[in-house]
């Protein structure tokens, strides 16, 4: 509406004077009729041309603007360059402020971050402790049992360089805690008290010395744990570090109570015992939180507390093996002497650091001190306690006949079931003696020694058997070369001792004959007589062992067959026959 | 939470020690008193419903007033002025002991304590003495560590008017 008016006005002015007082008047209809409408124009041209104005239009409305579209991936897309830019810029520029507008939210998160990797740190060595044998780990867990503490508390105790333990932010005039950080699992006293206190301290010292003004305490140590102050205008912050920190520590303290102040300096000057707005200062406090393990230098110690594991293990199992040997011995020898006839082992057990048997022996048995040379085991290690007794084992009541009896060479002894049977060739002498003497040896019921003197008698028999004794013709007169009757009753004394001594005893048939010459009724006589006369002799002497019968045959049962005389000769005999009874 | 540093001030043998003691159950032990001459204790109030944590420093008298550090009066909020009834020369401690915690930490609320109110048969301090105080219009209280009089009361009333003064400390 306003443009074509302008325009005519243009044109107006070029038409010269005649028309000025007609542009006038138009300007002042104009003025009339669209005076309102202008002003607004002009008002808003102004507006558009001043950029302060624009700013502060701008100003209003992109808030707004923003807020409605802040859903809009364009939006984003088109900011995001230049937020990009304008941050790192600052960083250049100063990073500072967005350091510290980063700092809460930094400071937490590192934090947590560094305390699970340490969590995860103490956690590995722990396990690593756990699972080797290290002579450090096996103090160490002597240590954890005897003072009642956790392993992780004294693993962290010997592992640590320094920790910082709590963080105090104290108000310097009155003493009065602002704040207070402690580590994780750290025991705390009264937190308010403490500040007190070591303010209380700090005043003690510094009016006891008359320091100059601004010095003061600077580090407090009891025993592993010290205290590090650092004072700033208004408030003091004080450490409680276990172990030793690093001078750069302090450094980080100063940082700190620096931070502080510049955070909180007005709240630090009016501080009139309302803590809440310190609560802020946490991040900056928890940020001194600091701590440091020492490497681990468990490997020349573990190859140390191997050697010494292994020394130990290999001592054990020479021990061991020592101790199966020992014991093996031991029972072999146990074995030996139960296995011994005339030894009876009734207790085993250890006497004064020896091994101790005791039981029966038989004096003739074995001595039990000659059978450890068998075993291996050291005669000096070894106690016997001995009763004697007498076994009736077959072997030693063998051993104590041969002790009694002495059979002599060529004659050996056994026995069987008690009965001692003699073998071999023993002298009849020795046989009659033995006889006797055996049943009073214990275990011993008698002596045989039939199968012994078996050859004896036999020799004996075939001797007696062979020799008839000879007659004169038609008479009862022994021929003169007749076996005499001297020498058959020798032998026959012989029969009947051979028989006494083996207990038993034997039948002699005496038999009369004659020749074929002459009638039997007189020849049976005949032959009977000189039977008679040859018992009679026999029986004059002793054979209590020998039983005697006597009978005449006549010429029945010649010797030889001939009618000559020699085999009369032959024929006209006494011919002794011996039977063993049984 | 609101803290509070609170003194006890007052001669030798007048009974502070016994007052905090029938306040308090404290973790530290009285040898701090003669060595450090503070001990500090702690006390959890709550007065018109406001929780206020007393930070009680019980400092070791002496009747030789002077020989009172003035570090440890800087930053207190209030105190206890605490006198022996039986004995008239502890009220003159007392005296010279406000005189010097205004110098030190300027007009802060303070309650005086005529301690040993159980022993009335030795009492020495006479209505004239009592009269002057509250001439000054200080707050006096009778109080008994023995009985436990007025002690409560003494740390309510001074817990109540520094949350009233709360002046600026600087």
């Amino acid at each position: 509406m306003g443009e074509p008016s302008v325009l005519r006005g243009d044109e107006g002015a070029r038409q010269g004077d005649e028309d000025t007082t007609a542009a006038t008047d138009l300007a002042s209809l104009r003025t009339l009729l669209l005076g309102p409408e202008q002003q607004h124009l002009a008002a808003l041209q102004t507006r558009l041309d001043d950029a302060k104005a624009r700013a502060e239009d701008l100003g209003e409305v992109l808030p707004q603007a923003l807020l409605r579209h802040a859903q809009d991936p364009h939006f984003t897309r088109a900011l995001t360059p230049s937020i990009e830019k304008a941050i790192t810029a600052s960083v250049h520029r100063n990073p500072k402020p967005l350091a510290d507008a980063l700092f809460p939210v930094m400071g937490p998160a590192i934090r947590q971050a560094v305390s699970a990797g340490l969590a995860g740190m103490v956690e590995s060595l722990n396990r690593t402790l756990e699972h080797s044998l290290s002579w450090r780990s096996i103090r160490w867990r002597l240590e954890a049992w005897r003072t009642g503490r956790s392993f992780g508390e004294i693993l962290l105790v010997n592992t640590l360089v320094y920790r910082v333990e709590q963080v105090f932010l104290i108000d310097r005039r009155s003493g009065l805690l602002l704040q207070h950080v402690h580590a994780a699992s750290v025991e705390t006293q009264d937190a308010d008290m403490v500040s007190g206190m070591l303010t209380a301290i700090r005043d003690f010292v510094q009016d006891s010395f008359r320091v100059r003004e601004g010095d003061g305490l600077e580090s407090l140590q009891v025993g592993e744990l010290s205290v590090w102050i650092e004072p700033g205008p208004y408030a003091v912050v004080a450490a409680v570090i276990r172990g030793t920190a690093p001078r750069e520590f302090r450094r980080t303290l100063q940082d700190t109570i620096e931070a502080v102040h510049l955070q909180f300096g007005e709240a630090l000057e009016s501080f009139n015992g309302d803590t809440a707005p310190f609560a802020d200062a946490r991040p900056a406090l928890e940020g001194c939180l600091e701590s440091q393990f020492r490497a681990d230098e468990r490997h020349p110690r573990t190859r140390g507390a191997w050697l010494v594991f292994a020394a130990i293990t290999i001592a054990l199992v020479v021990w061991a093996g020592l101790w199966y040997r020992d014991h093996r011995r031991w029972n072999h020898y146990l074995d030996v002497l139960r296995a011994q006839p005339g030894i009876v082992v009734v207790t085993t057990g250890r006497e004064s650091g020896r091994h101790m048997v005791s039981g029966l022996r038989d004096p003739l048995a074995p001595d039990p001190q000659t059978l450890i040379a068998e075993t291996e085991l050291a005669p000096a290690d070894v106690v016997g306690h001995w009763a004697p007794y007498q076994a009736l084992d077959s072997a030693l009541v063998l051993s104590r006949a041969i002790a009694v009896l002495r059979p002599p060479r060529g004659t050996t002894l056994t026995i069987e079931n008690g009965v001692l049977v003699a073998a071999g060739t023993p002298p009849l002498a020795w046989v009659s003696e033995a006889a006797k003497t055996a049943p009073l040896i214990s275990g011993v019921a008698r002596l045989d020694v039939v199968r012994a003197l078996e050859p004896a008698v036999r020799a004996a028999i075939g001797v007696i058997e062979s020799r008839p004794v000879l007659f004169v013709r038609g008479s009862v007169e022994i021929a003169d070369n007749s076996t005499s009757i001297a020498s058959v009753l020798a032998d026959v004394q012989q029969l009947n001792a051979l028989a006494a001594a083996s207990g038993r005893r034997f039948e002699v048939d005496i038999v009369g004959h004659t020749d074929a010459e002459g009638a039997d009724d007189a020849n049976v006589p005949l032959s009977l007589a000189r039977a008679r006369i040859v018992a009679d002799a026999i029986r004059a002497e002793s054979v209590p062992a020998l039983t005697l019968a006597v009978r005449g045959v006549g010429s029945a049962e010649p010797a030889d067959a001939g009618q000559s005389e020699t085999s009369n000769q032959l024929n006209r005999r006494v011919d002794l026959r011996v039977r063993m009874d049984r | 939470m609101i803290q509070k540093k609170v003194c006890m001030l007052g001669g030798f043998a007048v009974g502070k020690t016994s007052l905090v003691a029938r306040y308090v159950s404290s973790i530290f032990s009285e040898k701090y008193l003669s060595t450090v001459g503070v001990k500090v204790d702690k006390k959890p109030v709550s007065v018109d419903g406001r929780d206020v944590t007393l930070m009680i420093w019980d400092i070791y008298g002496q009747d030789d007033f002077q020989t009172v550090q003035h570090s440890q009066l800087r930053g207190m909020s209030g105190y206890l002025l605490v006198i022996d009834g039986t004995r008239r020369a502890t009220l003159d401690t007392a005296m010279a002991l406000q005189t010097l915690a205004t110098e030190v930490v300027g007009d802060v609320p303070f309650v005086v304590l005529l301690n040993k109110s159980d022993l009335t048969s030795t009492w020495d301090i006479d209505d004239a003495g009592v009269f002057k105080m509250a001439e000054r219009g200080w707050r006096v209280l009778r109080s008994s560590a023995k009985t436990g009089e007025g002690v409560e009361e003494a740390f309510e009333v001074l817990t109540r008017a520094m949350l009233v003064d709360a002046p600026a400390q600087r």
